[in-house]
This record gives C-alpha cells, sequence and structure tokens, in this order.
C-alpha cells in the first residue's frame, strides 16, 4: 500500500472552536485507494479532521494538500467537486424522495423526465452490485439500503475519497458484511476511504492503514500489520484496560434471585410475536438479536412506552402480581425504567443542565412531596449522582447537549436511577460512547445486578453481551427463541440462533 | 466541547433589553412628554392587557403547543359575561359562568391536542372560530357587548380603579405573571411543562403524565385569558367581540417571541414576556406620542422582531458546528 501516491496530506492542521482546540498539529496522509480507519475516543476530534478533509470546517492553522497542491475547500460542495465526499452517521438523503431521485438529486435537468431518470439510476445500481430498488421511496428503507444510496450518489459523483462517519454504528452482523465487500470494492476502483469507528475489530479486519487520535492530537498513524487490538486501546486510552472492556472469561456468573418479571405470549402487531421469557432479580439477563428482532419494541412494551396502536395480547407478571402499563408513568411507578437507546431524541432534555435532567426523573417518580419543587434538594441528588457515575461537565449549570456521548448516556441513566427501579433495562448502552465510558458503564451495570435489580441489557454487539450478561437470551423476528447461560454460550452458537 | 458561556452573552433577551433602553433614553431626550410618571404608568397600562394574553400564550408555547384561540376565548366568555349581567343575572355568578365558558374551551383545546392528537396550531385554530362563532350566535345579541347591569359594581372597579395610584391593570399583570412565573420555577407541573416541551418522548418515558399536562396547560392559558378579557371589558365598559377576528392573535406572539422564548419549546421563561411586552409598550407610546400612523408603527414592529431574531441567530448559531458539539 504504501508505494501508492499520496492523495491527500494534511501537515499540522489544528482546527478551534472558541477557545479549544479539537485538532492540534496533526498530521494525515491519504494515499490511493486505500482503507483508512480514524480511531479515536469521543472528543478526540475525528469528526472534526474528517470535517477539514471535506471541507465542511476550515483550518484555524496548517495545510490541506490534494495530490501535493495546496488546496484549500471554501465548502463541502467545492470539497465534493474534487472528489471528497462525506457520507455523515445521521443521513442526508430526502426520505420523501425515490432512490432514483436521492441518487441525481442537485443533477437534474430542468425538464427532469422521471423515466429516463430511473433507468439510468438502475443501471447504475446494477453496476455497483447494489441490490435497491430505484423507485422505492427512501423513508421506506433500511439503514444499510440508505447507506447504499447515499454511497452510490458519491460514487456517482466520481468521489475518489469517501469519507464515513460511524458506518456500521446501525448495521446489523449481515449487513456489515455487505458494507464491508463494498468498502472492497470502493478499494479496488481505486477510491480511498476514510472510516470513523468504535469498533476495533472492524478497523483491524478491513482497513489497510490506522490512525489514531487522542484529545485532538496525533498518537499514531501506521501500517495495520502493526497493530493488534491491545495497541490500539492503549493508544485510543493511554492505557491498557482492554481486561476490563470485554475480557475476563474467568468471571463468576451470578445466580438468578427472586423472578422479578415473567412475559407470557406477548405480541404486538407484527414486531414481537408470542414472546415468553423470564428475568430474574440480581443478575444481568443479555439480550441479543438483530435488527428486527423485536428487542426494544418487548422491551418498551414492558416498560409501558409502546402505543397501543395494535392490540397486543399476553400477559406481563411482574413478581405475582399480572400487569399492564397504558403509559410509561405507571410502569416507572412499579419500579421499572428503560435506557433507550437513541439518547438524543428520547433520552435526555437538551436544554436542561444534568440537574435539572435528573430532577425531572425524581420528580416524575413521584418523589417530591407536594406540588412544590425544592431545588436545593434535586441539585444535591443530582451531584451525588454525577459523582457516582463520574459524570464529567465544565461546569454545573452545562446543558446536557454540550457534554460527550459518554457523559450524556451517563445523564441519562442517572435520571432512570433516580427512580429507584427494580427493573432496569438498558438498549445499547455504549452505543456512540468513548471507550472510557463503555467501562464505567460496564462497571455500573455489574454493580446494579450486584445490588440485587433485575438488569435487562439490549446489545447488538456480542462481546459486550458475553462479558456483562449472567445469561443470555436470543431474539429472532420479534420472539425470545435460545436462552443460554453464559458458562455454555459461544459468539458463534449465539449467532446461530439470532439468524435461523 | 464548547467553552462555558461567559458571564455576559448576548442573548436575545438581552439585546431586547439593551433596545427598550436605548429606545428609554431617546424618548425621553426627544420628547418632554415621555419621561413622567403619569405616561410611564399608561404606558405599562396600554400593554399589560396583552402582556397577560402573552403570559398565557407563552405557556402554551414553552410546552411546545401555541394557542391560536386565546383571542377569541377572551372576547366570547366575557362577552357572555357582560351579556349575563345585563340580563339581569347576578354578576358574581355571571362571573363564574363566564369563566366556566373559557375553562371548557381551554378544556376541548387540551383534549384535541393531548388525546385526538392533533396539532395544536389547527386545533386552537379552528376551536378559535368554532367557540367565537357558536357563543355570537347562541349566546350573544350583538357583537358589541356594553357593561350595563353590573357598571356600578366592584366589577367595574377590577379594570378602571387603582390602588395607590397605580392602575390594577398595571398590578393584575404583575400578579399574573408573578403567579405563572412562579408556578413554572417551582412547582412540579411547571418543571414537567419545560420537559415536556424540550423533549414530549423523553419527557413521557421518564413518567411525566403529558396528556393531563396538556390539559393543564390550555385550561391555565383559558383562565389566564378570561382574567385578561374581564380586565380589558371593565377598563373600556365592553367588549368587542369581533377582536377575534383581529390580528391581535400575532402582537401577543410577537411580544412572546421577541422576548426570547422560544418557538420551539422548552425555552424561555415569563420574564421574557415580561421584557417583550415593555419593548413594545415602550415603542407604541413613543410613536404614539410623535404621531406615528398605525401603519407604520406595525411596520416598524415587525422589523424591530425580524431584526432580534436575526441578531440572535447570527450571536447564537444554531449550526452543525454547536449542535453536535459533543462530537468534534
Amino acid at each position: 500500500m504504501s508505494d501508492n501516491p499520496v492523495l491527500i496530506e494534511m501537515r499540522g492542521v489544528t482546527k478551534h472552536y472558541g477557545g479549544v482546540a479539537a485538532v492540534e498539529g496533526v498530521d494525515f496522509t491519504l494515499r490511493k485507494g486505500e482503507i483508512h480507519a480514524l480511531l479515536g475516543e469521543n472528543g478526540a476530534g475525528k469528526s472534526t479532521l474528517t470535517k477539514l478533509m471535506a471541507g465542511v470546517v476550515q483550518p484555524s492553522a496548517g495545510e490541506i494538500l490534494l495530490e501535493g497542491v495546496p488546496a484549500s475547500f471554501t465548502s463541502p460542495a467545492d470539497a465534493m467537486r474534487r472528489g471528497i465526499n462525506m457520507v455523515y452517521q445521521e443521513n442526508s438523503l430526502v426520505p420523501s424522495m425515490t432512490v432514483a431521485q436521492n441518487i441525481f438529486l442537485g443533477d437534474e435537468r430542468f425538464f427532469n423526465k422521471l423515466r429516463p431518470l430511473y433507468i439510468a439510476a438502475q443501471q447504475f445500481l446494477q453496476s455497483l452490485n447494489f441490490n435497491v430498488d430505484p423507485w422505492a421511496s427512501v423513508a421506506g428503507l433500511g439503514v444499510a439500503k440508505k447507506q447504499m444510496v447515499e454511497i452510490a450518489r458519491a460514487v456517482r459523483q466520481n468521489a475518489r475519497v469517501i469519507v464515513f462517519d460511524e458506518p456500521t454504528a446501525s448495521l446489523t452482523p449481515e449487513e456489515k458484511h455487505h458494507f464491508f465487500a463494498l468498502v472492497r470494492r470502493l478499494k479496488s476502483d481505486g477510491v480511498s476511504v476514510v472510516f470513523i469507528s468504535h469498533a476495533l475489530e472492524e478497523a483491524l479486519e478491513i482497513s489497510d492503514r490506522i490512525t489514531i487520535l487522542r484529545d485532538g492530537k496525533l498518537v499514531i498513524s501506521d501500517d495495520r500489520s502493526k497493530f493488534d487490538r491491545e495497541r490500539i486501546v492503549t493508544a485510543m486510552v493511554g492505557r491498557a484496560l482492554s481486561k476490563d472492556l470485554y475480557g475476563d472469561e474467568t468471571k463468576t456468573r451470578r445466580k438468578p434471585g427472586e423472578r422479578m418479571l415473567s412475559v407470557q405470549n406477548l405480541s404486538m402487531g407484527k414486531v414481537v410475536r408470542n414472546t415468553s421469557f423470564t428475568v430474574y432479580a440480581g443478575q444481568v439477563t443479555g439480550m441479543f438479536g438483530l435488527i428486527g428482532s423485536g428487542r426494544t419494541e418487548t422491551a418498551k412494551i414492558i416498560a409501558g412506552i409502546a402505543k397501543r396502536n395494535f392490540l397486543h395480547g399476553g400477559e406481563t407478571r411482574l413478581g405475582d402480581q399480572s400487569v399492564r402499563y397504558r403509559v410509561p408513568r405507571q410502569a416507572v411507578r412499579d419500579g421499572i425504567v428503560y435506557v433507550t437507546e437513541d439518547r438524543k431524541v428520547e433520552g435526555f432534555f437538551d436544554t436542561m443542565s444534568i440537574a435539572e435532567n435528573v430532577g425531572v426523573g425524581h420528580i416524575a417518580a413521584g418523589f417530591n412531596k407536594g406540588q412544590v419543587v425544592r431545588t436545593s434538594e434535586i441539585v444535591a441528588i443530582a451531584r451525588g449522582w454525577s459523582e457516582r457515575l463520574a459524570i464529567r461537565s465544565i461546569n454545573a449549570d452545562a446543558r446536557v447537549i454540550e457534554l460527550s456521548g459518554g457523559n450524556q448516556q451517563k445523564v441519562v441513566i442517572a435520571k432512570s436511577l433516580v427512580q429507584k427501579p427494580r427493573i432496569i433495562i438498558f438498549d445499547e448502552p455504549t452505543r456512540g460512547v468513548d471507550v472510557g465510558a463503555i467501562a464505567e458503564i460496564h462497571q455500573l451495570i455489574e454493580r446494579l445486578a450486584d445490588d440485587g435489580l433485575a438488569v435487562i441489557v439490549i446489545s447488538s454487539y456480542l462481546p459486550e453481551i458475553l462479558s456483562l450478561s449472567d445469561r443470555i437470551l436470543v431474539c429472532q423476528k420479534g420472539r425470545v427463541v435460545e436462552e443460554f447461560r453464559t458458562e455454555d454460550a459461544t459468539e458463534e452458537k449465539i449467532m446461530y440462533a439470532a439468524v435461523h | 466541547m464548547k467553552p462555558s458561556s461567559t458571564a455576559f452573552a448576548f442573548t436575545q433577551e438581552r439585546i431586547v433589553i439593551a433596545i427598550t433602553l436605548a429606545l428609554l433614553v431617546v424618548f425621553s431626550l426627544t420628547l418632554n412628554s415621555f419621561l413622567t410618571a403619569g405616561n410611564i404608568l399608561a404606558l405599562i397600562q396600554n400593554v399589560s392587557i396583552l402582556g397577560i394574553l402573552g403570559v398565557a400564550m407563552a405557556l402554551a408555547i414553552i410546552g411546545r403547543g401555541i394557542d391560536l384561540s386565546i383571542v377569541a376565548t377572551m372576547a366570547v366568555s366575557v362577552a357572555w359575561v357582560l351579556q349575563l349581567s345585563n340580563n339581569g343575572v347576578p354578576i358574581d355568578l355571571a362571573i363564574l359562568m363566564g369563566l366556566g365558558l373559557a375553562l371548557a374551551i381551554g378544556l376541548v383545546n387540551g383534549f384535541l391536542v393531548a388525546y385526538v392528537e392533533i396539532p395544536a396550531i389547527f386545533a386552537t385554530l379552528a376551536m378559535g372560530t368554532v367557540a367565537y362563532g357558536f357563543v355570537r350566535s347562541l349566546l350573544l345579541d350583538d357583537n358589541l357587548i356594553y357593561l350595563k347591569g353590573a357598571s356600578d359594581t366592584w366589577f367595574k372597579w377590577i379594570g378602571s380603579g387603582q390602588v395607590l395610584g397605580v392602575p390594577n391593570a398595571v398590578l393584575l399583570f404583575g400578579l399574573v405573571a408573578l403567579v405563572a412565573h412562579a408556578m413554572l420555577r417551582v412547582t412540579v407541573p411547571g418543571r414537567f411543562l419545560y420537559a415536556m416541551g424540550d423533549n414530549p418522548v423523553a419527557a413521557r418515558s421518564t413518567g411525566v403524565p403529558i396528556r393531563p399536562l396538556i390539559l393543564l396547560q390550555y385550561v391555565t392559558a383559558a383562565a389566564i385569558a378570561f382574567i385578561a378579557g374581564v380586565i380589558a371589558a371593565t377598563s373600556v365598559d365592553s367588549v368587542e367581540t369581533r377582536v377575534a377576528r383581529s390580528n391581535l392573535v400575532y402582537d401577543i406572539i410577537l411580544v412572546v417571541v421577541i422576548g426570547g422564548v422560544g418557538l420551539s419549546g422548552g425555552k424561555g421563561s415569563i420574564r421574557n414576556v415580561i421584557v417583550g411586552t415593555l419593548m413594545i409598550g415602550v415603542l407604541v407610546n413613543g410613536m404614539t406620542i410623535m404621531n406615528v400612523p398605525y401603519t407604520l408603527q406595525n411596520i416598524i414592529k415587525s422589523l424591530i422582531l425580524l431584526a432580534a431574531i436575526v441578531v440572535d441567530s447570527i450571536v447564537n448559531p444554531r449550526d452543525e458546528q454547536t449542535s453536535q458539539q459533543g462530537d468534534i
């Protein structure tokens, strides 16, 4: 790889936001036709570096060379004209339009005849070997297919560089395989690919070179063969902690306590079909399943969050009592809380401070006596939780939107824990969370189970499921199909149950 | 990560305060009748109805709603009170019935938004027209109802009297604002209202009783509108129900938004409403003394609103950089 010509070279680039340097003096080279993984904790400056590359922001200092010639991109459109495209985490497609319309968006003729457009789109998608219907509306597509459309759009614009910001975060394992195959094909066509990821295995599996950033500075940039898991993690966090992350097979599993929750034949529409399972106090019950397996929906029915648009039958027993919640409030009062997988949309209150967020949880659980809120009491409670969960913020009044992903997640968890739950459901607790905070959140989950709570962890990441759970439920097409004791489970067995 | 906000940030509210103070200074220097105790009281009195309606509107907007029926609610409920008392119903009973009518309109608004899940802007727009049409055709004899039956009772004193030289309208504006402020800041429903306005989905999952809260929100707004109506009716001895068809509702939204209450919900407080109201009061008062024509006054008002919003979005940009501060 190292003999390929250099396409982009960044020399000592620095970008300040306000007074804070997001990246500082970073050197970065991207060769033609290489797959380059960009790793680092949240806030390490990965996104900023790629934004500099794609012309979204301009560097405060340093220079960017495109094929050896100094270049400054005034806008993303400018960078795109020179062949640098960025595919964002949040889709930049127009949901109400069809696939073909999206591919040609901004490039239509004045009299935009539809038929030739669809034929062209069809041919183009076939040439890329993408199985996407050009007539389908984007709103109805799955995440992976949306990504294919985005990539098709980038390729059609003759992209020489495609930057992916966390492309695999919302993909199922099989979709991930498709994605990797695609990236390899792009590479063989001479396109350079930069991708940001939190999953180290992916970087090791697919990339040619790996660059690691920490606190806005370059730590190391080298060929993949020079790296292993241990070295990457050490470089990312500046200390070795992989054992307390996912390793340690030898830990003892907790015995089930009393039966807290038993679900019998629960159904909702086509998403949850006749599922039955039991959850015990004092242990972590892992729930694994691919996208569409109904894990999240099942959890939302239990916590009363799912609206009853479809009739759903079945019974949920809390202890010995049959319960059926119409609104989450009733579940919260009964001690069942759900920590969402999508904290920005349904997790926290972004205009509020940490204390106000935790305060809403406290009040909503009915712990505030009377109708007058005692602010000082809530501030004290919130400070206690901030310390217990090690929530780091610049100042106590900082709004939650200003915190890093890991700290935002901790606020959402604190807001739920303040409600003194007996059953707590974590849905993808470490999605979009930096490595350091992942370890802390895992320790917290273990501690909650040790304290006697019934903990359910929903995750698509097998190492996480295997390291956290005391028993593992595998969901497939809306129901729990297998149950493992973690001692007996392997990644292969779980995956086999999830797809068959 | 963003550096923590400095001690003095140029928020929209502060910009509006600065403009207001600048106007005060300019008018005091150039208009010799401006800076007198009488004129200042008159100034506040003139906008106090608008301010009270602004408080009601702010409650709806902070909870991520809006109440376009607020003027109709105010007009028809108080017109009915006058009509009843003119027909010989004792005034206290008439007030109770009128208040009941206002609360009923608010309840229907809340029901439509909370349970039928119609967007607030459509539900209240329709409800305003329905309420006006029904009450006007079924309960009222005329568009313009005079205060006759209760013109020499304590009722008349509400909008026309004064305490220690301060007009009641001003005092009531202060009282309503104070109570609403306290409610928003330190009561359970107040905290819930902010949470709901900020993120209704998260609020629901956290266990906030969303639907009862929306009912409360619109019922309270209607009750405050009724208070504003009573003050208005008793200060001019009549109610013109066709005010429901005027663009008063836009002026109300103007004073709410100009002070810095965010239309997207969860942002702002009653203080912002007071700031917005005072600014419009000073402006209108000064322009009236200068004999600026009414149409031109409207143009100036709207230009100032635009300016405040533009300046706010320049100093407090909401773009990709600031919205993704956690992810640099």
